[in-house]
């Protein structure tokens, strides 16, 4: 694609951002969640009951933390970005979903053990049993970044 | 970019944070030392690598919807090297001007960011934008160069930059009134297939996706999230293919108050899933065959601080075979007394996966994990115990697990609040594994924050 259509295209993009700003009814969703939240995993509905999150439709008990929300939550992540961005900094994803990685999660918060981040000290034995019997759930991470170690020894 | 281009561009990133009238600065710094019994390994290699990771947000920088945001870490080793590539190693995380207005969450960042829309999930340094359109319509665009990370393996550097030389995607959601969300997306990594190269090559770096995603809740105690991915590169197509990377979804029920159900349904193709991976020889492009995945899970809040969830979850792997996973977690709350409390316990039956290699038909991978953790603070004070210990019930025939049956490490932390924006808390690890076959792990850690910092998921 030549640099004068992406040119076009991201001005057009733009022009179409600034119009859809400026003319929606809508206003955009709080930055910052209003009152302080207690410890442990939040449950959403507590508080909101079933009415549906302003500008996504859905209910907040779609976003209560729960065991499985923790576990999989990529598509919510997807969808209601703003939503999430209203209690968490970017940084709280970079935990575990950094590009590049120092020390495994679960050593830079150690003091957190209720966040039951992924790779332990013994992970690198376990990760021969779990990367044999599902290696899609390594490759989420490691497949195109962040794996200076792993080819290390997978030459 | 060149790394002068970086630094130059970092120095005017962080000195335009001056500008913010509301800025909140957030530093770990972490020092750890250890020692290693790793069979063919150096034992008697003291390891004390010094990392920090800072981050800005910077807030109204001139008018209240502009802000700059910032992350990244830098580790030096004090003493014997501690891992791969150097004594040293850096990385800029994220780095961006992020523009938010007032109406429709529409926004625009440029700089380093990470997306996460439909079939993008990438490191990009480029542009972004998001708006909600009228009667429910939203989009997303990005573009932009890949970030692309050093490959210390034998594929080709140059070869990956060359063909993931710029990165774009796209996203159309549409909202039904309290319903949710359903999306149409599109990702395409790289603008020359290796077989388009004039002297074609055998991997593949780049990438064309196509993306549904859904997440809707029809009623107050349904709902249902998931995606599928598919692969519209002109990369070789498997014979009766439907050229579908991942179907991946979860439907949750509310059975009744505190008690609710989840289930899930993994599906994916190798041959697609593993399109444009920069680690070909260990997430084969060309394995042919599908894991599967089915299970569900059982929630019950039993009482107001004590949450216990019941688990499986059965896997198929068509060159390998099935294994499943159950097992118990209890989490207790004890808010007025600011303890947490966990305790779980998990099976993995995995007797019938056949592996392996040419010399070992196959053996066992079936384990048990059990885990117990306790937090608790007392004014200023904190402290954390995390225990967990693996049963491998192959030790005898499995290789890898040199004889030996248990592993278990324990972590121990405590902590001193000194004030709003300090903390420093030090932690103390062993572990006894079959790899490791002992480790002991000493870290300091002091977390400084400073300005208004009410986000971060504490």
């Amino acid at each position: 694609m030549s640099k004068k259509l992406l040119l076009v295209a991201a001005s057009l993009g733009l022009a179409l951002l600034t119009a859809c700003a400026i003319i929606s009814p809508e206003a955009s969703f709080a930055r910052t969640h209003p009152e302080k939240l207690g410890a442990g995993r939040p449950t959403c509905s507590e508080c909101h009951g079933t009415e549906a999150v302003k500008s996504t439709q859905k209910t907040f008990a779609a976003l209560d933390h729960t065991a499985a929300f923790v576990k999989d939550h990529k598509v919510q992540a997807s969808q209601d970005s703003a939503t999430c961005a209203s209690c968490h900094a970017q940084s709280f994803c970079s935990d575990c979903h950094g590009g590049k990685t120092v020390m495994t999660p679960s050593t830079k918060l150690g003091n957190r053990p209720d966040r039951e981040m992924p790779h332990r000290a013994g992970y690198l034995t376990m990760h021969r049993i779990e990367g044999k019997i599902d290696p899609t759930g390594c490759y989420k991470c490691h497949g195109r970044a962040n794996n200076e170690k792993c080819s290390a020894c997978h030459k | 970019m060149k790394h002068r281009t970086h630094v130059a561009l970092l120095a005017v990133l962080v000195s335009g944070a001056a500008w913010g009238q509301d800025v909140s600065v957030y530093s770990t710094t972490i020092a750890q030392m250890w020692k290693s019994d790793i069979p063919g390994f150096d034992k008697t290699a003291t390891y004390t690598p010094a990392t920090e990771f800072l981050g800005i947000d910077a807030n109204k920088l001139g008018t209240d919807a502009l802000s700059l945001h910032l992350y990244g870490w830098g580790r030096t080793d004090l003493k014997d090297q501690s891992a791969i590539g150097g004594k040293t190693a850096g990385d800029l995380t994220y780095g961006y001007l992020q523009y938010a207005f007032d109406r429709a969450n529409a926004q625009v960042k440029a700089g380093r960011f990470t997306i996460n829309q439909g079939v993008g999930n990438e490191m990009v340094d480029g542009v972004y934008a998001y708006t909600d359109l009228l009667d429910g319509w939203n989009v997303t665009a990005f573009a932009g160069k890949p970030v692309v990370y050093k490959n210390l393996g034998n594929v080709p550097q140059a070869s990956i930059s060359f063909q993931r030389d710029y990165t774009f995607g796209t996203r159309l959601g549409y909202r039904i009134k309290r319903m949710g969300e359903i999306g149409l997306s599109y990702l395409q990594d790289g603008s020359t297939p290796a077989m388009d190269l004039p002297i074609p090559e055998t991997l593949d770096f780049t990438r064309r996706q196509l993306g549904a995603d859904l997440s809707l809740a029809p009623c107050s105690f349904i709902d249902v999230t998931g995606r599928t991915v598919f692969d519209v590169s002109r990369r070789q197509q498997a014979e009766h293919s439907t050229r579908i990377a991942e179907s991946d979804y979860r439907v949750g029920v509310k059975i009744m108050d505190g008690l609710r159900f989840n289930g899930s349904f993994t599906d994916r193709d190798f041959l697609y899933y593993y399109t444009g991976s920069t680690l070909p020889n260990l997430f084969d492009m060309n394995e042919r065959g599908k894991f599967k995945a089915v299970g569900g899970n059982l929630t019950w809040t039993a009482v107001a601080n004590l949450q216990l969830v019941a688990d499986v979850r059965r896997t198929n792997r068509d060159e390998y075979g099935t294994a499943t996973r159950a097992g118990l977690d209890a989490r207790y709350n004890l808010a007025a007394q600011h303890v947490l409390a966990g305790v779980g316990y998990h099976k993995v039956n995995a007797f019938n996966v056949a592996l392996v290699d040419s010399t070992t038909p196959s053996h066992s991978l079936s384990h048990s994990e059990a885990r117990a953790w306790v937090m608790a603070e007392r004014g200023a004070f904190s402290a954390s115990l995390d225990a967990i210990r693996l049963h491998y019930s192959g030790a005898s025939t499995n290789p890898n697990l040199i004889g030996k049956s248990i592993e278990s490490q324990l972590v121990g932390s405590v902590g001193y609040q000194a004030n709003e924006g300090l903390k420093v808390s030090a932690d103390l690890s062993y572990a006894d594994t079959p790899l490791y076959k002992k480790q002991a792990m000493g870290l300091v850690r002091i977390e400084y924050r400073f300005g208004f910092a009410a986000k971060g998921g504490k």
